[in-house]
């Protein structure tokens, strides 16, 4: 099954060389191997039933009909080793604490603007800065609860962080479907390894939204904001809600009430105290925001910013997630917390910048460039995989509109092998763990890994034909 | 005033605790987005199920009588579209097989096998966190087993099995949610809309077969009769239950009577009637405590109705009559579960 297999000069996940494992591998492979293709094939049709049954779908947009797609899985697990972990988690929770006070000190003080750490001119330009949250205190200053960190691997194994996504990051219920499809699926596999649980996050999360409940609350009233079946993440939003035994809310059954919000039961209005939104900025209050949204309730910024209702994530967060303030990530930690980064960037050029726009216009072909707040893969360039009309267009918009692209050296991304027909090959992966910030900051032990099933691919998003694995943390040893 | 005066404090206290029991807890109340979904799923799976065995058991009693009249033949498939409230049918030759299609795969007819079950799934969709993993994955299954490319062939040459998979499936599914669901509002709401559904339909079923008997009763001899009736019955997932009570005598009164008035039968209408008040009841004390409820006042009336009526009352007034006046309180029923539950 691994006959034939090739690194082509990237790093791989499982192989050292060729036909030798890593040390953490090994008893995986061995144990692969030893199951041979045909039970490997048929435990992969199982999983696909598995999936299609329990209704583990996603939802893509520019399909009209049969909407609902399957996240392709891929049976192969990643395991990290725990040493490799222990710098993650270290760097992912001094991230997430440099950018928490970021947020709070840009809707407030604008210390790191007035010591010109950050141009001004790229903060007020950000799409994603509400001045709507200028000197508004939210629940214990904490801006982003949730965030989802995609970290990736050059040729050399180290890993750097690619984006943190701190407004609504998705993705988090297939961790845990996949854990649970493959402990059904392949029990056999996890006996020789001491995997971490993943199982806890929905505990986690629960805890981390009653500690921003509001003071009036004993017993908070907590719901999930969903803008509705349709959306392509409602599978999450419906499976976190189950988990946590919280309410599954939209818009239409909410209201404000002299600035409390309420949702409509069988028995009446309901307060409502704490709401994990899934929703965006934009479509929340159609008073305050975009004015023909029916994803959001009237009225709800008021009941927000007065302190009657706590929302996770908190409003305006996207200004840390920005891809051209990004780059000022590791100067944050520095500014606000006197640390070097653990978990670097990848060196990205600013268009924004002179110097910077004039170095991507004349090396468009060897970078990636990136629209500063899309996501999911959309409005990308791939310079080396580009024609030349695709980089003539690009030129121009990024002429039109400097502020809202960056570019980056395309990074290689490691490769782990998948099952393609009847054998494996190297496929490329990323991983985004998930990080809770409530009463104490919880790296989730594992992630999404990623992974791009097109041969050659480096884009790993659902949208763009990416499937996912279970991705195993090891105990320490 | 003269009556309030006169009460003393201690009848205001006892009066308060009446309006507003301290004692007794109000549940946690469910979303009324969610109880419409809770109501609609339940309907569908159970709209589903009678189409599926109606189908079934009519291409089984045509071969039971062998070459009836084609007029009568024809007669026979259009009482489905009556019974199922579907207007018209696609044209084409062989009626037998327009009807089945119709009825079991036309994604234009919305109450065709196809349809009741995509929408009871899109209702489970929309609130998949009130229901357990169980009965959305039994549900999922059996739409997605219809849904295959390969289903309409399977129609084709079993049409029986397909038939079948759907009724136990939707069994399966009403026994999951008896069984895994706590019985609280969400669990009331699939009752009460289980046995308005039930009660609407049989209601038709018997209706429009007797009008059927009524008219070509020339035609139905001893053993045509008895086969007429026997199908009847297995629509109604009756037949064991009528004969252990009558011992197989098929006489149309006695069945209508049985199907009508049966107390202990879960397929009667009285049955039902009684099931779908038990569950309005529950429903408006665990969210309102004493608050009178519309729903619960027609279908109060229409249960002691039944509970004191006679067949012999019933035959007077005509069955036809007796039963569009029970459809008739069945659909201000449900038009009041809708206005005081799901359109707050």
């Amino acid at each position: 099954m691994f006959d034939n297999y090739q690194a082509d000069g990237l790093f791989d996940e499982v192989f050292a060389s060729e036909g030798h494992p890593r040390k953490h591998y090994s008893s995986l492979v061995s144990r692969l191997k030893g199951l041979g293709q045909g039970t490997f094939e048929k435990r992969r049709r199982m999983t696909d039933v598995l999936f299609r049954n329990q209704g583990i779908t996603f939802t893509v947009y520019s399909d009209t009909r049969g909407v609902e797609k399957i996240f392709p899985f891929d049976l192969v697990p990643r395991i990290v080793p725990a040493a490799e972990w222990d710098l993650i988690e270290r760097g992912l929770t001094q991230r997430i604490t440099a950018l928490n006070l970021f947020c709070q000190d840009i809707y407030h003080g604008q210390r790191i603007l007035k010591e010109r750490v950050i141009p001004p001119d790229l903060i007020y330009g950000a799409k994603m800065f509400r001045r709507e949250m200028f000197g508004v205190n939210v629940p214990r200053d904490i801006y982003i609860h949730i965030c989802g960190t995609d970290l990736i691997r050059d040729k050399d194994g180290a890993y750097y962080v690619l984006e943190d996504n701190g407004r609504t990051p998705s993705g988090v219920s297939y961790v845990l479907e996949n854990r649970a499809v493959m402990k059904r699926v392949f029990p056999s596999l996890f006996s020789a390894y001491s995997v971490r649980a993943v199982e806890d996050y929905p505990f986690n999360l629960l805890q981390c939204l009653k500690h921003i409940a509001p003071h009036h609350a004993d017993d908070p009233g907590i719901a999930i904001l969903t803008p509705g079946i349709y959306n392509s993440a409602y599978f999450e939003h419906s499976f976190l809600a189950r988990q946590m035994g919280v309410e599954l809310v939209e818009g239409r059954d909410l209201v404000v009430d002299k600035g409390f919000l309420y949702m409509r039961t069988t028995a009446g209005l309901r307060r409502v105290d704490v709401l994990y939104r899934r929703v965006d900025d934009d479509f929340l209050d159609p008073l305050c925001f975009r004015s023909d949204s029916v994803l959001g309730v009237p009225g709800l910024m008021n009941a927000y910013r007065v302190g009657n209702l706590a929302l996770a994530n908190a409003v305006g967060t996207g200004v840390a997630d920005d891809k051209a303030i990004y780059p000022f990530v590791p100067d944050m930690i520095k500014f606000y917390l006197g640390q070097e980064t653990i978990l670097p960037n990848v060196p990205t050029y600013i268009c924004a910048r002179d110097s910077d726009r004039k170095y991507v216009l004349e090396h468009l072909h060897e970078l990636v460039v990136k629209s500063t707040n899309e996501s999911g893969g959309y409005g990308m360039l791939m310079g080396h995989q580009s024609t030349k009309e695709e980089r003539e267009q690009f030129a121009e918009k990024i002429a039109a509109d400097p502020r809202n692209f960056i570019a980056q050296p395309i990074v290689q991304l490691s490769q782990h092998p998948s099952y393609v027909d009847d054998h494996f090959e190297g496929r490329r992966v990323d991983l985004r763990p998930y990080i809770l910030y409530g009463q104490k900051v919880i790296v989730m032990p594992g992630g999404l890994t990623r992974v791009a099933l097109r041969k050659g691919s480096l884009v790993v998003n659902s949208s763009q034909g990416g499937g996912s694995k279970d991705t195993w943390v090891l105990e320490e040893e | 005033m003269a009556v309030t005066s006169e009460l003393s404090a201690s009848d205001v206290a006892a009066t308060t605790l009446i309006t507003v029991p301290a004692m007794v807890k109000l549940e946690r109340p469910m979303l009324s987005r969610d109880a419409d979904g809770m109501y609609w799923m339940a309907r569908y799976v159970e709209r589903a199920e009678h189409t599926a065995r109606l189908l079934l058991v009519n291409s089984n009693l045509l071969i039971d009588v062998g070459d009836l009249a084609e007029e009568l033949q024809a007669r026979q498939w259009q009482s489905l579209l009556s019974i199922l409230h579907v207007p018209e049918l696609p044209d084409g030759p062989d009626i037998e097989q327009r009807v089945r299609s119709h009825l079991a795969f036309n994604p234009e007819n919305p109450n065709s096998i196809i349809s009741c079950l995509t929408r009871a799934r899109e209702n489970a969709r929309g609130i998949r966190e009130n229901i357990s993993a169980e009965m959305w994955e039994n549900l999922n299954t059996l739409y997605w087993s219809t849904r295959a490319d390969e289903a309409p062939l399977h129609l084709e040459e079993s049409p029986d099995d397909l038939f079948r998979s759907v009724m136990t499936g939707s069994m399966l599914f009403q026994g999951l949610t008896d069984q895994t669901l706590n019985h609280d509002q969400r669990w009331l709401f699939t009752q009460l809309a289980k046995y308005l559904e039930r009660t609407d339909v049989t209601c038709r079923i018997i209706q429009i077969k007797y009008d059927i008997l009524k008219s070509n009763e020339q035609m139905f001899d001893g053993t045509l009769r008895n086969l007429y009736w026997m199908a009847v019955l297995r629509s109604c997932c009756s037949i064991e239950a009528y004969r252990r009570n009558y011992l197989g005598d098929m006489d149309p009164n006695r069945v209508a009577g049985f199907l009508i008035l049966e107390r202990n039968f879960p397929r009667s209408i009285r049955f039902s009637v009684s099931g779908a008040l038990a569950a309005i009841s529950a429903i408006r004390s665990s969210s309102r405590g004493n608050v009178i409820d519309p729903t619960e006042r027609i279908l109060g009336r229409l249960d002691t109705q039944l509970e004191y009526a006679e067949l012999s009352e019933i035959l007077t007034e005509g069955i036809s009559n007796y039963l569009q006046r029970i459809q008739t309180a069945i659909h201000e029923a449900a038009i009041a579960v809708q206005q005081s539950y799901f359109l707050q």
